[in-house]
């Protein structure tokens, strides 16, 4: 995949940017504040609907504008021209149009243009709760299964329905409540199960991916693994029903504490992903390095792994990420960046002065471009 | 766009009141009913009237119709041993523009959605129910009333016939085409849990029709290879 084009209108700090893109590596460098990350965020919004920073829409917008909004011209291995455009006007949100064409659901787009993002803030997939991590399997798997986000989507919408109920239940008993309980749980049962099921099967593709990964970044023989803690234990081998099994008795089990709280309170929506290296778990016992290590190879994983299940190659994001490693890691990260092995990325950093040591700037496949104040001041005309 | 008539803002205000017309759309609405002749306008109104003073419910079938019960209740050559349970009279249309279905039809009047405050007391399960088995086998938990126990003022002889006729109907098949959304599904299994144990089959169309689409949007022929394509549950 391969972002040529891109238009942002009342964006962040954007009032009106144009820019054109190298098919290579994209360096943006400027001064902090100056609106490089804006423009990461913006090709996030036209791939995902989102930005990889979480903040919601309305902080997007640029105060007082009616509406913003991103274009991207796109090129790629099953649609030559895809020029997808992305507008939010608050109160009545967002809509995507696909070679002028209006998307019916924003869902639609994921997949379409396959994307990976890497900023400081993924620090927390090593070092924080569940949630990050649940976030990062949801993200790759959509990206590469449209049948999996449907799922989410359909589960995170049945868990509300039966929330909804367990509330009612709790503030009153009716008889006939026990009947529609049980068609919720059917039905929280088969999607909870389809979500879990692929959850595993991916996982267990994802592990030599990421052992790869991770050998390409650091010498040092370590194994890095990820165990997945959901409703009960799985071998290679469980199959949907056997899930399905394991959710109804655990259902079960919580029911009374369930009509209780009024809430669902097992299922993929607590799942947890343990990350480890050599069988030690990385959010407690992992050096920083080994943190930074672990965070790097999990995203190259995820960018191989869905070059290899689209058959594209995604857009790699990396914000600001280079700071903080020395010049050795530097250099390998950018060697893998400029190989075969990686499409298109685009790399922010607050001066031009250590990269122009370690890669060639000015080839023809790659491109700098400088943002200051809200604007693309080199080079000096997108084309 | 003010109107300097307070008529015309009245007619703007009544008009946003319907589903899916805003306020613009509404304005545009508004002038163009003060360009359209007398006559035209007159019979609008009546038609908006006429809907709710002359269309009942089917007492078989809860369809919308003037004449109770509805023209396919009383089709004699149409297969009273298969129902089709859908959502809304909408999606009668819907399935009766295929022409691929001679059965007959049961509308529920919406799915199960605790969010909504819907549950099987608001929708016409227990009516479904009665017209597979007798009151006293129906599960006491199922809310509703028993339907056609005393027929409606509106009912005549001929009708009282046709009405009992279809109680004698022996069913033998209920397709549950609801649409293929969580809240369907979910009153999908209610209903089948309701049917399974008696000596009726229960099938479900779901296959062909795009996910989380509604049954009102399908085009027909994507309903036709779905009523085809029917699983069972
Ligand atoms: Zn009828």
């Amino acid at each position: 995949m391969q972002l040529h084009h891109l238009r942002l209108l009342a964006f962040r700090a954007h009032d009106a940017t144009e820019v054109a893109f190298a098919p290579g590596i994209n360096f943006i460098f400027g001064p902090n504040g100056a609106g490089k990350t804006n423009l990461l965020e913006a090709i996030h919004y036209l791939c995902l609907t989102k930005s990889f920073v979480a903040s919601s829409d309305r902080y997007v917008l640029q105060q007082g504008a009616p509406h913003f909004e991103v274009e991207g011209q796109f090129s790629g291995m099953r649609r030559s021209e895809l020029r997808v455009r992305l507008a939010y006007v608050p109160g009545e949100g967002k809509r995507v149009f696909v070679n002028g064409a209006p998307l019916e659901r924003l869902s639609e787009i994921v997949g379409m243009l396959p994307v990976v993002s890497f900023s400081p803030d993924d620090q927390a997939l090593t070092a924080e709760g569940p949630d990050e991590r649940r976030r990062f399997l949801d993200n790759i798997i959509s990206q590469a299964k449209a049948a999996y986000l449907e799922d989410r989507i359909q589960y995170r919408r049945t868990m509300k329905q039966r929330n909804e109920l367990l509330s009612q239940i709790g503030r009153s008993s009716s008889p006939a409540n026990a009947r529609v309980l049980a068609s919720w749980d059917a039905e929280l049962v088969r999607l909870g199960s389809r979500v879990i099921h692929m959850r595993h099967q991916f996982l267990l593709d994802f592990a030599t991916f990421l052992a790869e990964a991770y050998g390409r970044i650091e010498e040092v023989a370590e194994r890095p693994t990820i165990t997945y803690d959901t409703i009960a234990p799985l071998t290679p081998d469980t199959t949907r029903a056997d899930i399905e099994q394991a959710y109804r008795d655990e259902l079960d089990r919580v029911a009374d504490n369930e009509r209780r709280r009024g809430l669902t309170l097992i299922g993929p929506h607590r799942d947890e992903l343990v990350f480890a290296l050599n069988g030690l778990e990385v959010r407690r016992y992992a050096s920083q390095g080994q943190h930074r290590t672990f965070g790097m190879a999990l995203k190259l994983a995820k960018y191989f792994y869905l070059y290899e299940r689209l058959d594209e190659a995604p857009l790699f994001l990396l914000d600001d990420v280079f700071d903080p490693l020395d010049p050795e890691r530097s250099e390998a990260f950018l060697t893998l960046l400029e190989g075969d092995a990686i499409g298109q990325s685009f790399v922010t950093a607050t001066h031009a002065k250590r990269f122009a040591e370690l890669v060639s700037l000015d080839a023809p496949t790659h491109r700098v471009i400088q943002v200051d104040d809200g604007k693309v001041v080199a080079p000096a005309t997108a084309s | 766009m003010q109107f300097s008539s307070e008529s015309v803002e009245g007619l703007v205000e009544q008009l946003t009141k319907l589903p899916s017309i805003g306020r613009k759309t509404a304005q545009r609405l508004a002038a163009f009913v003060l360009k359209m002749p007398r006559a035209e306008v007159v019979e609008i109104a009546e038609a908006l009237i006429a809907v709710k003073d002359r269309v009942r419910e089917c007492t078989i079938c809860h369809n919308v119709t003037d004449r109770n019960p509805c023209v396919i209740c009383r089709a004699p050559r149409r297969d009273r041993s298969t129902i089709c349970v859908v959502e809304d009279a909408n999606d009668v249309l819907a399935i009766e523009r295929t022409g691929e279905y001679r059965g007959v039809y049961h509308v529920l009047g919406g799915v199960i959605s605790p969010l909504n405050g819907i549950g099987p007391e608001d929708l016409r399960i227990r009516e479904l129910m009665r017209r597979l088995v007798s009151a006293d086998d129906i599960p006491d938990d199922v809310p509703g009333t028993n339907g056609s126990a005393t027929p409606p003022e509106d009912v005549d002889a001929e009708a009282e016939a046709i009405i009992e006729a279809h109680q004698a109907a022996a069913v033998e098949e209920i397709i549950l085409a609801v649409n293929p959304n969580v809240e369907g599904d979910t009153t999908a299994y209610y209903i089948s849990q309701l049917v399974n144990p008696l000596e009726v089959s229960v099938t479900r169309i779901a296959r062909g029709l795009p996910i989380g689409g509604d049954l009102e949007y399908a085009d027909e022929a994507t309903l036709s290879r779905a009523l085809e394509g029917r699983g069972s549950l």
